[in-house]
């Protein structure tokens, strides 16, 4: 399971150097694609359900300076932080806890193996009936979710702390909260950032998921309603500014752990270029 | 000598020990079911929103007796793993082709970087326009999804196919197929495995996903429809069913994975 986390992380591509540097080549390709699109969106040759590139960008645009997409972005984006924020920090508490102390690593195994594999957005319907229809059951949901992949990555990075660093700190005369601090904590970090990262994304999906599912206010609510008009160009400027997001939301995180672990990337990450 | 002989064999665990100790594990899953069973009696919470266990059991049980979870569950599974095969597809082989030809490389490389940390979801209400309310708009939306890591895992895989065997193959004269199935499988197979592993969870979950959103079959639908009726219990059996699914997904898959790549020793096993 631990290994599923990691692969999990793993296959979420960085940023590469190589990419940066045949820039010039590589935007070449898809700028073509664009054109084309457009092109053909010119001549009326698309289907009613793909949108010129320039109606979506107007669209979306005016949306944006009147001020529509901003409070529909807010309200989800409100929703997506606090889930995330409760979920990975209870998930990572939890799990840096159970990888120190055997008795709760005990308690929590079990159930996380039993409830892991589940598809937790199957409970979504229930919680609403339990809390409502409103912001709450939202981030109820998003913090079950993203609890989990927190959890493991967290225990996985604080079990496999190396024993001649905790040795040397308990020596050295360090408390346990002193050695959870200074050497579990540090040394568990690039952990725990996969499992941010997979909880980041997990966040953003659900997003999407509880707000077409029911909604009054956010960019799921722009999707749902264009579909029900049939405004497609509406509906591309919702999903663009979600790609947006997400894609910034993302580069954010890594940048943050870039930041954060100089010098821890190179050893740990070495492995998959 | 003989005292010391009798310690060792003593200090053996017997067989029945060793059960026990493996029930006794399971603890904390007890606790948490005698706690919802005492919540479920004391009356604080109406059973309109938490029924007690046993009924949630015998609702599991008429639904299986009556053929309705056969049915539902047969069409989620088939959304399921129809889309998550065809992503298995066409994932290896795009990945493929993403590792060793350039020039598709330039072209779907920047889709697949950029396109990964988007939700593929919101495009779920195009997909129902374009394919319709029924399966195939559920179906395309799982592929879509599972596509992507299937595709960079092998993609990765590939890239790290050891140089100097492909060239020892090409040296011996194989080409085309029979390099792809010899060599570059054999040595990305851990690493598709590893895109497998992570698409089999979202393949469910796209799919319960969308019949949440809009649907008349399936497990999903179920569960939404019993709990918008008041009817928790059935919804608690219908998720327990789509727990079930998920739980016997990921052990046949480690199980799959155990025997398809026996030399590799650091198999990803829940310990």
């Amino acid at each position: 399971m631990t290994g599923q986390t990691a692969a999990l992380a793993e296959t979420m591509p960085e940023p590469k150097t190589a990419f940066a540097e045949r820039r010039g080549a590589g935007w070449l390709i898809p700028l073509a694609v664009l054109l084309a699109w457009e092109l053909c969106g010119q001549f009326g040759m698309l289907p009613r359900y793909i949108v010129a590139p320039s109606r979506i960008g107007a669209t979306w645009w005016g949306m944006l300076v009147s001020g529509e997409l901003t409070g529909h972005a807010a309200s989800s984006l409100f929703r997506q932080s606090l889930g995330l924020l409760i979920g990975a920090s209870c998930g990572t508490i939890v799990g840096v806890l159970a990888g120190v102390f055997a008795p709760i690593s005990r308690f929590y195994e079990p159930l996380v193996s039993l409830i892991y594999p589940v598809p937790k957005v199957a409970i979504l319907p229930l919680i609403f009936v339990w809390f409502g229809l409103g912001d709450l059951s939202k981030i109820v949901v998003m913090t079950i979710s993203i609890f989990f992949p927190t959890y493991i990555a967290a225990y996985h990075g604080a079990k496999s702390v190396q024993k001649i660093h905790i040795w040397t700190a308990l020596n050295a005369g360090a408390t346990r909260a002193r050695l959870i601090r200074q050497v579990v904590i540090p040394s568990a970090l690039p952990d725990i950032f996969n499992g941010w990262r997979i909880g980041l994304a997990l966040s953003f999906v659900l997003m999407v998921t509880t707000e077409l599912v029911v909604s009054t206010k956010g960019l799921g609510y722009v999707i749902a309603r264009a579909e029900e008009n049939l405004r497609f160009d509406r509906m591309y400027a919702a999903i663009l500014t979600i790609a947006i997001l997400g894609f910034c939301a993302d580069r954010l995180l890594l940048k943050l752990r870039g930041y954060l672990l100089v010098g821890q990337l190179m050893s740990k990450d070495s492995g998959h270029g | 000598m003989a005292d010391a002989a009798a310690d060792f064999r003593d200090e053996r665990p017997s067989l029945p020990g060793v059960w026990l100790q493996r029930v006794w594990r399971l603890y904390p899953i007890a606790v948490v079911l005698a706690a919802w069973e005492i919540i479920a009696h004391s009356g604080f919470i109406s059973p309109l929103l938490l029924p007690p266990i046993e009924k949630v059991a015998h609702e599991f049980w008429q639904m299986t007796a009556s053929g309705d979870m056969a049915f539902h569950g047969a069409i989620t599974l088939q959304r399921a793993l129809i889309g998550f095969s065809a992503a298995i597809i066409v994932g290896i082989i795009l990945g493929t082709a993403l590792a060793r030809n350039r020039i598709v490389n330039r072209v779907l490389e920047p889709i697949f970087i950029f396109g990964y940390p988007i939700p593929k979801i919101s495009l779920y209400p195009i997909f129902i326009f374009v394919f319709g309310f029924g399966d195939m708009s559920k179906i395309v939306l799982v592929f879509l999804e599972c596509l992507y890591p299937i595709t960079i895992q092998t993609m990765h895989g590939m890239r790290s196919a050891e140089r100097v065997l492909v060239w020892t193959a090409q040296n011996a004269g194989a080409s085309g197929m029979r390099l792809f199935w010899r060599v570059l499988v054999p040595s990305a197979a851990p690493a598709i495995f590893a895109g497998i592993r992570i698409a089999l969870p979202i393949s469910m979950i796209v799919t319960i996903i969308t019949e949440l959103i809009g649907e008349s079959r399936g497990l999903g639908y179920v569960v939404a429809f019993a709990s918008a009726s008041f009817e928790p219990a059935r919804a608690m059996a219908a998720f327990a069913a789509i727990a079930m699914i998920g739980f016997f997904f990921d052990r046949s898959l480690s199980w799959l994975r155990k025997k398809a790549l026996y030399w590799q020793a650091d198999a990803p096993a829940f310990s």
